[in-house]
């Protein structure tokens, strides 16, 4: 006897276990996919905005609702960009001047497919034995397409501002790769979820190689144009850099990129050095199991991301000879250092 | 307020490498921290906000019908040819009969508010209204009559706006302060003579500004 009930319930549990949760459709389009990263990108930016104007003794978005600090300006930007007439020029290369955006926001978000988000294997979206290098070197793909689009746009001003992201691209790559690195020798493992076992009694990585900590940070500021080193899309000196040529919805998509790629590599950053769900032991279950921890990650990750975004508010530009000299003198020697560190930990036996 | 002639700088360890890197990104980072969790925001928010103007401010004009003597000498001395004398006719109390006399009238489009016809003015017959935010529908309205030159504008900012005022305060700067904080203080200190100690105030400001 099949009842109409239990028909719509077996239909209901089967879309929420294999379609909602459903582990590479929910890392990539759920938590922490796009929407959950479209819902912090959209905070992120408001909280940039507030936190800039009330150092620099300004209010920020305030107009559009008092009550909420003007929280709904950016719903209201979204829909703005949406709804936007999308402007292509005439002398632009329009292949790759499609393609490269929508190829920046994809490959910005597909390390997100690499990183566990819980212990419990039955959730993993792929096999997690060497995911730390996989999700590394898919998060080094997406700024070749800031570089391709500024040569699509064929425009002095995008050609500009991609000499320089690529030389950005340069600086900062190394110093990423090296510093996320830095701790396999610790814990003489690729595997994502064994790095975030390791951490599971408070001995976080960041604490146990704060050096690697911080030049994966600021690496991760450099590859995504933060404040201090906004430096291929500089307001004040390119149009927009790169992103000079788009408009409407386009420019929105390349916006997005940079933030959705901050918010990948903070999420990546979290899971190595911060803990991941450190302090819970996920349990069975949908719920217990990847949900709640999936949302602890999203909730560490946010705050880093906070805190990339606060330096908006204290730093100015650098020059791209200052930038450079920075990455290429100071943070990859800091990097190699801090592989040195964990080389030194390992053979005194930090971690038993 | 104490502010030296000349300002020492502090010695900073900025020789070495970490002296450098401390003094400049930490120091940065702790006033920016100081500043996100005690935030000092000076932004003028108008429509909801104005800056109350002191007596004395250079703003609108208006006459004082029984004072004026029709001289003529503030459009006399008008640099910007704003004030002109009109002839009407009026009842003359003394000699009990109507006769032509003359009484400025103001052109907005050309006033520059230098102050000049209110300084110059022998019976003080004119005066300033210490408020300058108005709009006007066409240019034609900014001419106006000997009747309108007789009221004082109607001030529509402060109907919704709260008053502000901007005062040094010796840790933070210049902050903003609703206006009854600091005015309220001098209007309990003097009591009655308040208004007396204002016009004093205006006085002094106009014969500096002049």
């Amino acid at each position: 006897m099949v009842t109409a009930a239990q028909v719509a319930y077996d239909v209901g549990w089967g879309i929420l276990h294999y379609i909602i949760f459903y582990p590479p459709l929910y890392q990539l389009i759920i938590i922490p996919g796009l929407i959950a990263a479209l819902v912090v990108v959209i905070f992120i930016i408001w909280f940039e905005r507030k936190a800039a104007a009330r150092v620099q003794m300004r209010y920020g978005p305030w107009e559009i609702s008092p009550r909420t600090g003007g929280a709904t300006q950016l719903i209201a930007d979204l829909i703005r960009y949406t709804f936007q007439e999308i402007i292509v020029p005439r002398t632009v290369d329009f292949m790759s001047y499609i393609i490269a955006p929508n190829a920046a926001v994809i490959f910005s978000i597909l390390p997100l497919v690499a990183v566990p988000m819980t212990s419990v294997s039955q959730y993993w979206p792929i096999p997690m034995d060497f995911s730390l290098l996989i999700a590394v070197a898919l998060s080094t793909l997406s700024p070749i397409f800031v570089v391709m689009m500024s040569w699509a746009s064929n425009n002095k001003f995008a050609v500009v501002g991609g000499v320089r992201e690529s030389f950005i691209i340069v600086a900062y790559e190394l110093i990423a790769v090296i510093s996320l690195l830095a701790v396999v020798p610790l814990v003489s493992t690729f595997n994502l979820v064994d790095i975030v076992q390791v951490q599971m009694g408070g001995r976080w990585l960041g604490l146990l190689n704060p050096i690697a900590l911080l030049d994966a940070f600021i690496a991760v500021i450099m590859s995504t144009s933060a404040f201090p080193f906004e430096i291929p899309d500089s307001e004040s000196e390119l149009v927009a850099g790169p992103y000079t040529e788009y408009s409407g919805l386009m420019y929105g998509l390349n916006m997005g990129a940079g933030y959705i790629r901050r918010w990948t590599l903070s999420v990546l950053i979290t899971l190595v050095f911060l803990g991941g769900w450190a302090p819970y032991r996920p349990g069975p279950g949908v719920v217990a199991g990847y949900l709640v921890p999936s949302l602890i990650v999203v909730a560490k990750a946010v705050v880093v991301m906070a805190i990339m975004s606060f330096l908006r508010s204290v730093y100015g530009r650098y020059r791209l000879d200052q930038a450079l000299s920075l990455a290429w003198e100071v943070l990859i020697p800091m990097a190699i250092a801090a592989f040195g560190i964990s080389i030194a930990e390992t053979y005194f036996g930090v971690i038993p | 307020m104490h502010v030296p002639a000349k300002p020492s700088p502090k010695e900073v360890p900025r020789a070495t490498f970490l002296g450098r890197a401390v003094a400049g990104n930490l120091g940065a980072l702790a006033v920016g921290v100081k500043y996100f969790f005690d935030p000092n925001r000076i932004t003028l928010l108008y429509p909801h906000e104005y800056i109350k103007l002191r007596q004395g401010y250079r703003g609108y004009i208006v006459l004082i019908f029984d004072k004026c003597i029709s001289c003529a000498s503030c459009a006399r001395i008008c640099p910007a040819r704003a004030m002109k004398m009109v002839s009407i006719n009026v009842f003359d109390k003394k000699l009990k009969k109507y006769m032509k006399k003359k009484y400025p009238v103001i052109n907005y489009n050309r006033c520059i508010f230098c102050g000049f016809c209110v300084d110059v003015c022998p019976t003080e017959a004119l005066y300033h209204v210490p408020y300058h935010d108005l709009v006007y529908n066409s240019m034609a309205d900014m001419v106006l009559t000997l009747e309108d030159f007789q009221k004082e504008p109607e001030f529509v900012t402060a109907k919704e706006g709260v008053p502000v005022t901007y005062i040094y305060d010796e840790k933070k700067g210049l902050v903003k302060v609703h206006y009854e904080e600091e005015g309220g203080e001098v209007q309990k200190a003097e009591g009655g003579q308040a208004s007396a100690a204002t016009e004093a105030q205006g006085e002094q400001a106009q014969g500096g500004g002049g």
